[in-house]
């Protein structure tokens, strides 16, 4: 059985009198894809950051790598490598300079994968700090986390600010993480970002976490916006009657609806028909949390509307 | 190679600031100690005599007919002192504080580097720096001193620079161990530069309004009383110096270790 790597247990953190985590419970597992996803301010940042031992805890605790004191541990903070959502770059120095530092830090660990990563990542490392666009500041982020090619890697909006190509690079050198052993726990405000990798999810919300589920199920219960257009007015009832199919409407010639599950059924009962244009679109997270995970707890898992 | 990599990297940072504070600052003291065989000859007790006597007690003029007390109140006791305070309270807040609001203390923290290490190298860079413009002052006026014939007593030289140098490292370390303590590095420039001044103030009035405590408790008496290159080696003054700064920074270090770091 797979041992927790990290382990959170009843975390809150309150700043002042703002509660900004409130008992927080999270276990990832040696060896998986963890995604953690919430909208922005939910407290993934927060969260991390304790984990991290950059924020000491106000209640609970946590648990990293078989140690609860990372602070009285840095063998274990070796073993970790970090991407924070926003990586602070400033002076004069060259993106090679800054990355030997952070190689320094670590006994010089990692500083024979630099021109590897960098090259992968399209990354000029004789460019200066002054002037780096977001993008290529999160390149930087992405080499210093991995170069070390650390046991646990925990990465605080990896992909934000790469272009779809480098985002695919992104997912190469994760998953080549994963096969190589490494534990990943990878946040994200959008699911599509992680669900590319991530085994499990969990989703936090207003300070705590609401769900934890794999990503699979979790894309089901959001399903998808589907339209289709036909030649003629569509029947709203022979439509409404079919499985997984939600909140269905017509208008005009064009038939609107949320999947759930597979789309068998829909395009078996739409090729009855002459289909003049379709389109769908996974739903994103904020869709998701109105339908399933509102203020009030009460998840309206499968009901119909 | 790979032994104190903050410190080093802090002062790689900071060699073209520090290159041109040392040079303005060498430049500034050898113009205000050249001027004296000039202020000789201009008959600089009779210049004094002119002003209201109060004014020239707070500013510390009072004894301007031997080079000693010249060079004790124009440069160490004003010029130098006070933008050694500048850039010793300036560097102390922006050296932990500071960059740690930049966010540049996010990944050395994350590293297996402790934070009592980070803390102590990022200090030694401060101190390295205090001492590379002191010594800078201590050169300019060594040379001055065998150049014109100012007959300034070595040993009292030596004294008052060890002086200068507690009293920059001492306000440099309070604004670096505010800023250790709250991450802000406003309130450390602040709390520096507000104690400065106090101390300043305490040490120039406390004599024209005849109240001795005032002096006795400012960090600037310590260092100088009315004059610093006059009085020799001082035990005392040297020792509170030298041991407030030890508190200051051993309070700043337990918040530090303790506290969530700021972005």
């Amino acid at each position: 059985m797979a041992s927790a790597v990290v382990k959170v247990r009843g975390l809150v953190k309150d700043y002042g009198r703002f509660r900004a985590l409130r008992g927080v419970d999270l276990e990832v597992q040696q060896g998986e894809v963890f995604g953690f996803i919430g909208p922005n301010g939910a407290g993934k940042s927060t969260t991390i950051r304790c984990i991290l031992d950059l924020l000491r805890p106000t209640e609970g605790s946590v648990e990293v790598l078989g140690t609860s004191d990372l602070r009285g541990h840095p063998e274990v903070r070796a073993r970790v490598g970090y991407l924070p959502g926003e990586l602070a770059m400033h002076g004069s120095s060259t993106v090679r300079e800054h990355l030997a530092y952070l190689c320094e830090l670590r006994q010089g660990r990692g500083a024979e994968r630099v021109e590897e990563l960098a090259a992968r990542f399209g990354l000029d490392l004789d460019r200066r700090f002054r002037g780096l666009s977001k993008g290529n500041k999160q390149k930087v982020g992405v080499v210093q986390a991995f170069m070390h090619t650390p046991d646990l890697l925990i990465l605080d909006e990896p992909t934000s600010g790469l272009d779809p190509l480098l985002q695919q690079e992104f997912l190469r050198l994760a998953r080549e993480a994963h096969v190589g052993g490494a534990t990943l726990l990878v946040s994200s405000h959008i699911l599509s970002e992680v669900e590319a990798i991530a085994g499990r999810v969990a989703i936090i919300r207003a300070g705590a976490i609401v769900d934890v589920e794999d990503v699979a199920k979790l894309r089901e219960r959001a399903g998808q916006h589907v339209t289709l257009t036909f030649d003629e007015p569509p029947s709203l009832e022979a439509f409404s009657a079919l499985p997984g199919l939600e909140q269905v409407s017509v208008e005009g010639h064009t038939l609107s609806a949320v999947l759930h599950g597979a789309p068998d059924a829909l395009l078996k009962e739409a090729s009855r028909h002459t289909v003049t244009r379709w389109t769908a679109h996974d739903r994103n997270l904020e869709e998701l949390f109105m339908d399933h995970y509102r203020p009030d707890g009460a998840a309206s898992d499968g009901d119909r509307a | 190679m790979s032994s104190f990599p903050v410190l080093r990297r802090v002062l790689q940072s900071r060699r073209r600031p520090l290159s041109i504070w040392t040079v303005a600052l060498g430049g500034v003291c050898g113009m205000y100690t050249s001027l004296y065989p000039m202020m000789e000859k201009v008959n600089l007790q009779e210049m004094m005599e002119a002003l209201p006597p109060a004014m020239v007690e707070a500013l510390g003029y009072d004894d301007m007919t031997s080079a000693a007390g010249y060079v004790g109140s124009a440069t160490y006791g004003l010029v130098a002192m006070a933008l050694l305070l500048v850039f010793g309270i300036g560097n102390g807040a922006k050296i932990l504080a500071g960059h740690e609001e930049a966010g540049d203390l996010e990944l050395e923290l994350t590293s297996p580097l402790s934070r009592q290490t980070i803390y102590a190298q990022r200090l030694a860079a401060l101190w390295v720096q205090i001492s590379v413009l002191v010594a800078m002052v201590l050169l300019v006026t060594l040379v001055l001193n065998a150049a014109q014939s100012l007959g300034i007593p070595l040993d009292d030289l030596m004294a008052g620079t060890l002086g200068l140098w507690l009293l920059t490292g001492l306000f440099g370390s309070l604004a670096f161990a505010v800023g250790a303590a709250t991450g802000r590095r406003a309130v450390a420039l602040g709390v520096a530069a507000g104690a400065a001044v106090v101390g300043w103030m305490f040490n120039a009035i406390g004599p024209t309004v005849g109240v001795d405590w005032m002096s006795a408790v400012s960090p600037l008496g310590w260092y100088m009383a009315d004059n610093p290159l006059t009085r020799g080696f001082q035990p005392l003054g040297s020792s509170l110096l030298a041991v407030t700064t030890v508190v200051v920074l051993v309070a700043g270090w337990m918040r530090f270790l303790r506290r969530d770091l700021m972005t």
